[in-house]
């Protein structure tokens, strides 16, 4: 015990790890917060970095980088509806439209001590829980995790805002791009017309960018001449009371978070749209409208998304098995530092365990610091006149979307889907379910099948097991339950009624 | 959005092409196993699903087309009229020109001259005039763009 | 006039900058490596590992990158795009070598030029621990018992636990349930999981959760027991047919494409084999069950010609293969 308490406070009380932390956690919320710069590369690029180093330095480092990036994707959503990573996605729903109205530093400021809260929450989670979380994210099988992306797509609808018909259209469209490529079972293209190109897929940032990014700016066209919101840059920081309002809300999207995160296979992007979800269906009161800058629809996602990195740590240091791509990336960091990461690791150097969960705790509290900090600064972003702001807009997004594969044909794609959004925007078709079903398509298909081989091609034997095996019992309960909710007879008749 | 209680201009040959686009898909799905499947499980059954998914919900849409008044328009040619000054001004369309003749351009000329010529002559047009200022916000803009990717991140650019 | 000074001029320096660029010292950037699997597999752990050593030797930066997908396909097709600068290094495993009688595609390592065969992995037929087999026998009477219904884990056509079924089928019969997952990683947490009942793996991948008790090695696909896991018993025990096949498992190697200039494949290939040979690199390798190989040019593409043709062949006898090695001209062994 006082070991572990030794290697929880090793990067506290070591001048040079503190730093390494701190450095980490600057720099990866600016990553974070820049879309097509992502956490996984950018520890992956620290890995050939760091190859010299102590392993505690190097791990001080990453884990700082994948606090803060998890956290700055937040920031570009709020500030330019441009979401810095797919967690962000749904950060943009309620936080864009608060900057609009000029409080983008108090979203920003929120957002920050909720992922700060949530970070910690998940940390709590991986230090207290970590090896019964992995054990119960273990029983997950092939059907379990089919019924999760059946559960994210009904999320459609509550993204949805207006057309339920319109939105499922969205989410499909959605699967589709995401299931453009090569089929990883029988490895035949699917949606490729042919084209060697399409076999690699289309990049979910890519899609994103070009959906939220320059769709976002074409609109944007439109109110060259209206003069920019003035931000209110008063009372910044939350008050005490503000934050325990919302504490309830954000210890259940934690939860969520902490949950999806360390289920190898799910990650922040889905835990921060179930969580939004959540908020949307548990809180009757919103600040305001969901959708229309409601203070709930940013605490949920961002807590959720950061308790997610939490969670992530579970599998990987109890198990040696990744619960994200970040978490892969530093297996290997881990792998070349002489370490086994495997189901020994917290037999053999248990230390790693206590040390990462100290520079988790560490590194959320230099994101309370950093994050807070130039918020005045970056609020003024959103009064720079527009004809200013789109130019830089659009060169954002082409670097973004470059740097995923140092190619040009995902900056060409991105532009097309920058169009293909302007004009599915105008006709009144939302950008979040699209967004969803890009996410999710490629996980129900790959688990679908799954599920399907396992049972020898047998629908029967399949439906079956949905309703024999507890944990599949309990997600097809809340289906059902979701199904009832959200698609009663009664608005599907009204919302074909006036479709709009 | 706000609610339109009327049907948009152009909004049932957009509906239309999109269902043209969904039968497209489920076309497509159908293709990747060939004809008939070997089994519930086959590459193509998901994507067939997904395609009927299109085209039902494409349908429910068009259904409720019939339900709304027609846009004020007299005539198609009318309709695309008013569809294009709605969503068309003229500076959007100038400003996809630039964009696009911005990544033709990246390569040849190469990041740091296409970006900066872009920004320069975007903002100009946008801002109606004003050179002096708008070279030096573009100026400074790429002077940070590049020294945060290329130096800091190493991220390649074009 | 003045415009066609102008234009010889530009011209000119065109030519000029392109040709010093040719000229200039190779690498003067970063290189990008396209790892063909996820992360997290034993392909990733392998690249990993080996790139830093690299990098010293070469002395800028490798960036890593896993392009996953389509058993290898899309990462080496993604190679096969870029230009042929050196820039762009694929990390593979074997499964290139198979693409053509897969029917997967019509490149293989022949259209690329080997920089290193790094080494050769074991592979291990790995099961939950709580399955009452205990050796690789007793599944094969069960699934003789009930044809196909035990489940295996693979990861897609052609990849290595495809594979290993079709040598196994090539001798004996072995009728499963073939769950596709997105490599060793996901395949192993579904296992621990329980949610299949088996799956051929590469030691590197398993060695950490049989030797944790998680996982139990049911066979190891060599002639011998072997130090790291003295106490599962080689494949040959309860299938001596299999012999005719062994040594054989999967390997890694690092290419390039066909067309890329001389000096840059041996400024490259000098630097792998300086890295492979690190200390450190090859107690990575051994910790890991593999052998190390270190091949360089000739050496190297007899290794992947050897290779191929005996597993093609195999397959072909098993009946797994979809266009005959005859057809596509890779020899008999």
């Amino acid at each position: 015990m006082a070991d572990s308490l030794a290697y929880f406070l090793m990067s506290w009380t070591d001048l040079s790890l503190l730093t390494l932390t701190a450095v980490g956690t600057f720099a990866g919320i600016y990553i974070g917060a820049i879309p097509g710069l992502s956490v996984t590369m950018a520890v992956s690029i620290l890995i050939s970095f760091t190859f010299a180093w102590d392993v505690n330095d190097a791990l001080a480092l990453m884990v700082g980088v994948f606090c803060g990036g998890v956290y700055g994707g937040s920031r570009t959503a709020i500030l330019l509806n441009i979401p810095g990573a797919p967690s962000a996605v749904a950060t943009s729903f309620d936080g864009y439209p608060l900057a609009q109205q000029g409080e983008a530093g108090q979203a920003i400021g929120l957002s920050t001590v909720m992922s700060v809260i949530g970070g910690l929450l998940g940390v709590l989670v991986l230090a207290s829980t970590a090896p019964v979380l992995s054990e119960f994210a273990l029983q997950f099988a092939p059907r379990d995790y089919f019924l999760i992306a059946v559960l994210g797509l009904l999320l459609v609808g509550s993204l949805a805002a207006e057309s339920l018909s319109r939105g499922i259209f969205a989410a499909s469209l959605g699967a589709v791009i995401g299931l453009v490529g090569m089929d990883p079972v029988t490895a035949e293209g699917r949606f490729t017309m042919g084209s060697m190109q399409l076999l690699g897929g289309i990049h979910y940032v890519v899609v994103m960018i070009g959906l939220f990014g320059v769709a976002e700016a074409f609109f944007q066209l439109h109110q060259l001449n209206v003069k920019p919101v003035r931000q209110n840059v008063e009372k910044i920081i939350p008050s005490l009371n503000l934050v325990l309002k919302f504490l309830p809300l954000s210890i259940r999207t934690s939860i969520i978070g902490v949950i999806v995160g360390a289920l190898p296979g799910t990650g922040g992007d889905i835990a921060s749209l179930f969580a939004y979800d959540h908020a949307k269906r548990s809180v009757k009161n919103p600040s305001k409208p969901f959708g229309k800058g409601a203070y709930e629809g940013l605490v949920a996602p961002e807590s959720a998304n950061n308790a997610a990195v939490g969670g992530a740590f579970v599998p990987m240091l109890t198990l040696g098995m990744p619960g994200d791509a970040v978490t892969a990336v530093m297996i290997g960091a881990l792998v070349i530092h002489g370490l086994n990461p495997g189901p020994m690791l917290m037999v053999t150097t248990p230390h790693i365990f206590w040390f990462v969960v100290g520079a988790l705790v560490l590194a959320n509290i230099f994101l309370l610091i950093f994050g807070l900090m130039g918020i005045k600064l970056f609020a003024k972003v959103v009064e720079l006149p527009k004809a200013i702001l789109i130019p830089l807009i659009l060169v954002l997004c082409v670097v973004g979307s470059y740097s995923l594969n140092n190619s040009m044909t995902e900056v060409y794609w991105m532009l097309g889907f920058g169009i293909a959004g302007y004009f599915l925007k105008i006709f009144g078709f939302q950008m979040g379910p699209i967004i969803l079903g890009v996410i999710l398509g490629p996980l129900m298909d790959n688990s679908y099948r799954q599920a399907m081989a396992s049972v020898g091609d047998s629908l029967p034997a399949f439906l079956t097991e949905l309703i024999t095996n507890p944990l599949s019992i309990v997600l097809t309960i809340a289906i059902v339950l979701l199904l009832l909710s959200n698609f009663p007879l009664k608005r599907m008749i009204r919302g074909s009624k006036n479709a709009s | 959005m706000s609610k339109h209680t009327k049907l948009q201009p152009g909004e049932r040959v957009f509906n239309i092409l999109l269902l043209l686009f969904s039968l497209g898909v489920l076309y497509e799905a159908y293709r990747i196993s060939g004809p008939g499947f070997e089994s519930i499980s086959s590459p193509g059954a998901f994507p067939v699903g997904l395609g009927l998914i299109l085209i039902a919900s494409m349908i429910v849409i068009i259904a409720g087309q019939f339900r709304k008044p027609k846009p004020d328009t007299k005539g198609a040619l009318d309709e695309a009229r008013q569809f294009l000054q709605l969503h068309f001004p003229l500076p959007i369309v100038v400003f996809s020109a630039m964009a696009i003749g911005y990544l033709l351009l990246l390569e040849p000329l190469g990041f740091v001259i296409a970006t900066l010529l872009f920004l320069f002559v975007s903002m100009v047009y946008l801002r109606h005039g004003r050179f002096v200022s708008s070279a030096i916000i573009a100026a400074v803009a790429i002077a940070i763009i590049y020294a945060l990717f290329k130096l800091l991140f190493q991220v390649y650019l074009p | 006039m003045m415009k066609n000074i102008l234009a010889t001029l530009v011209v000119s320096t065109g030519t000029l900058a392109l040709a010093a660029s040719a000229f200039a010292d190779y690498p003067e950037r970063n290189i990008e490596g396209i790892i063909q699997w996820g992360a997290g597999g034993a392909t990733d752990n392998v690249a990993r590992s080996l790139t830093p050593h690299v990098e010293e030797a070469l002395g800028t930066s490798i960036v890593l990158t896993n392009r996953p997908g389509g058993t290898g396909v899309i990462g080496m097709n993604t190679v096969l795009t870029k230009p042929a600068n050196g820039y762009t290094v694929l990390y593979g495993a074997e499964n290139p070598q198979l693409y053509p009688i897969m029917g997967l595609a019509d490149f293989t390592y022949d259209d690329m030029t080997p920089i290193n065969v790094i080494g050769q992995g074991l592979v291990v037929i790995a099961a939950p621990a709580d399955k009452e087999w205990a050796n690789f026998g007793d599944l094969l009477d069960e699934a003789q018992a009930n044809p196909g219904t035990l489940r295996m884990g693979g990861t897609g056509a052609g990849g290595l636990p495809s594979t290993v079924l079709a040598m196994i089928n090539s001798v004996d019969e072995l009728d499963v349930r073939n769950v596709t997952f997105g490599g060793d990683g996901p395949g192993i947490t579904a296992m621990l999981g329980g949610h299949i009942d088996f799956m051929p793996l590469s030691l590197a991948a398993a060695q950490e959760h049989i030797a944790s008790g998680r996982l139990k090695g049911l066979a190891i696909l060599t002639k011998e027991s072997i130090e790291e896991l003295p106490d599962v018993p080689p494949i040959t025990e309860s299938l001596p047919q299999i012999e005719s096949y062994l040594p054989w498992g999967p390997f890694w190697a690092v290419a390039v494409r066909e067309d890329t200039p001389n000096d840059i494949v041996k400024t490259l290939s000098d630097a792998y084999e300086q890295g492979v040979a690190n200390e450190q690199f090859q107690q990575f390798l051994s910790e890991n069950g593999a052998q190390s190989l270190n091949l360089q040019g000739e050496e190297a593409e007899q290794f992947l010609n050897r290779w191929q043709s005996v597993t093609a062949w195999a397959l072909e006898k098993a009946g797994s293969a979809k266009v005959s090695p005859e057809e596509v001209g890779i020899p008999k062994p």
